[in-house]
């Protein structure tokens, strides 16, 4: 009960997961994540440009979770303890939401520069669900 | 275009209920609204029922509104449920003013039902933040605290908002439902109590969010010709407002401000004909306390990022320039989801009626309502004028 996504509705979206995969709008030049739908810019409807991007960008907003996460997040918040997660917006511009890793969660500030990085991120119905994760760089 | 008018508007007492049902609770509000009618109101005259829901807890995920309004002896009335997370009967009150104007109901019922104390915690945390975009953002490991909180941390990095703004604003709305007896918080707090509780989700702490609640709302407009035979004090539905935007905060052109406030607010003046400086008082959407100051400044109560120096000013205490929340809004009177739009309907009826108690601010003659479906992703906004057009 309550929010879920499937496993294939997941698979659907591993470049998004896993490469971050940008759409490039035609009309504006406006990157979109993910790259679906009408461009979030200017709300033209064409086809993107698939984008493949460095991967650091630079964190717009940031809270620190301390109890009543997501219940994916149930096991990893028991074990980890309280958890930064914020918004970041990419070099290319486009924004999208992530948790930070291998730092102190209290120490990620907006403003500061991160990369992304593969990880597990929750296990449903047996299966690691993998995606990003951002961590800081100097 | 047919003038509404309110003509009832009745709630249940917000809080843990474990005894009543959801189906109970609505009744209660249904008979409230119409016990407030000033003429004789008989039920089976409701020609469309709009009723709001989230589900939380799943009992009843199909026809959840037929269920209530037939238990409610809406007997045959025709009946739409609507989902829009928090702005659900916020919604509902405009589809039911939709079809007033329209020709197609003479009188027409909205109203909202939530009950969430009644399941155990790891259900309700499967409930709770179903509204946040599902995909992305959810999967961040995000609350529905935590995107609020992201608001705000970007809210005080961009305009100076400080901790004591967030705070003003939980103190003035627990002041204010110490004097609703329907408050399911209805205590006061002090400014340090409110800014030293416990973190929920840095930076806003647990003052600086609602309860979760059990409870319902319905609200009864009519036609100019039927409002006619129902009262001698009518309260126009003078402006009905709705818009939508990105689910996802991520996916908005902003962080610090909700767009579909501004385009729902926006038509509501429109349709009024007025400014938001001539709004005298509001209930609006305070789900979490950043919420309330940037509610002041989409709806144009204050300038852009003055959110905190306005509630800091007194500006919307009750002898302030503009009261804001009256109620208790929902930091202290509740906010069982389906429900709030409704609610916030009934304490503007009330002040505009001069029925609301100890909490009765006088001269009041124009007052306005904002209802919030998750981050932003649903808003309606009403304005309320007494007397007929």
């Amino acid at each position: 009960m309550g929010a879920y996504v499937s496993l294939p509705t997941w698979w659907r979206s591993n470049d998004s997961r896993y490469r971050l995969v940008l759409g490039k709008c035609p009309e504006c030049g406006a990157h979109n994540f993910p790259a679906e739908g009408v461009c979030a810019s200017c709300n033209a409807d064409a086809d993107f440009e698939e984008v493949e991007p460095e991967g650091t960008g630079t964190v717009q907003a940031v809270t620190v979770i301390s109890g009543g996460a997501p219940p994916e997040f149930d096991e990893y918040q028991t074990r980890e303890g309280a958890f930064a997660t914020g918004i970041v917006e990419l070099a290319e511009g486009a924004r999208l939401p992530g948790m930070f890793c291998d730092c102190d969660p209290s120490e990620v500030s907006r403003g500061d520069r991160v990369e992304a990085v593969v990880r597990r991120l929750y296990e449903q119905e047996g299966v690691p669900r993998y995606g990003v994760k951002f961590r800081p760089v100097e | 275009m047919n003038d509404v008018y309110v003509v009832g508007a009745g709630q249940t007492d917000y809080g843990s209920f474990p005894r009543e049902s959801y189906r109970s609770l609505f009744k209660e509000a249904v008979d409230t609204a119409v016990d407030s009618v000033d003429a004789e109101f008989d039920r089976e005259s409701v020609d469309e029922a709009y009723v709001g829901t989230l589900g939380v807890g799943g009992r009843q995920l199909g026809l959840p509104g037929p269920a209530v309004t037939e238990f409610a002896g809406l007997n045959g009335t025709a009946t739409t449920r609507v989902e829009n997370a928090c702005a659900a009967s916020g919604v509902a009150l405009r589809q039911a003013v939709l079809a007033v104007r329209a020709g197609v109901a003479d009188v027409a019922l909205a109203g909202g039902f939530e009950v969430m104390n009644d399941v155990s915690s790891e259900r309700t945390g499967e409930w709770l933040g179903v509204s946040g975009e599902t995909e992305w953002e959810r999967m961040a490991g995000t609350t529905f605290s935590g995107v609020y909180a992201q608001m705000a941390d970007a809210h005080m990095a961009e305009h100076g908002t400080t901790r004591e703004h967030l705070s003003r604003v939980a103190v003035k709305n627990h002041a204010n439902g110490a004097k609703n007896p329907h408050a399911q918080l209805g205590f006061e707090t002090t400014l340090a109590d409110a800014m030293n509780a416990p973190a929920v989700a840095d930076p806003l702490n647990l003052f600086d969010c609602c309860p979760t609640s059990d409870g319902a709302s319905a609200v009864l407009v009519a036609s100019r010709d039927a409002a006619e035979e129902l009262t001698d004090n009518p309260i126009r539905i003078a402006g009905a407002g709705q818009s939508s935007g990105r689910v996802g905060l991520f996916q908005r052109p902003t962080l610090t401000e909700i767009p579909a406030t501004q385009r729902a607010a926006e038509q509501a003046y429109d349709e009024a004909d007025i400014g938001p400086e001539d709004v005298e008082f509001a209930e609006v959407h305070d789900c979490f306390s950043i919420a309330e100051l940037l509610a002041y400044e989409d709806l144009g109560f204050c300038e852009r990022g003055e959110g905190g120096p306005y509630v800091a000013s007194g500006a919307t205490e009750p002898d302030g320039e503009r009261p804001v929340n009256l109620s208790g809004g929902l930091k202290a009177k509740g906010h069982p989801i389906g429900a709030t739009g409704g609610g916030q309907v009934v304490e503007v009826f009330k002040q505009l009626r001069g029925e609301a108690g100890d909490r009765q601010v006088s001269g009041l003659s124009r007052g306005l309502t904002h209802n919030v479906g998750g981050s932003g992703g649903a808003v309606a906004v009403h304005v309320f004028e007494e007397g007929w057009a």
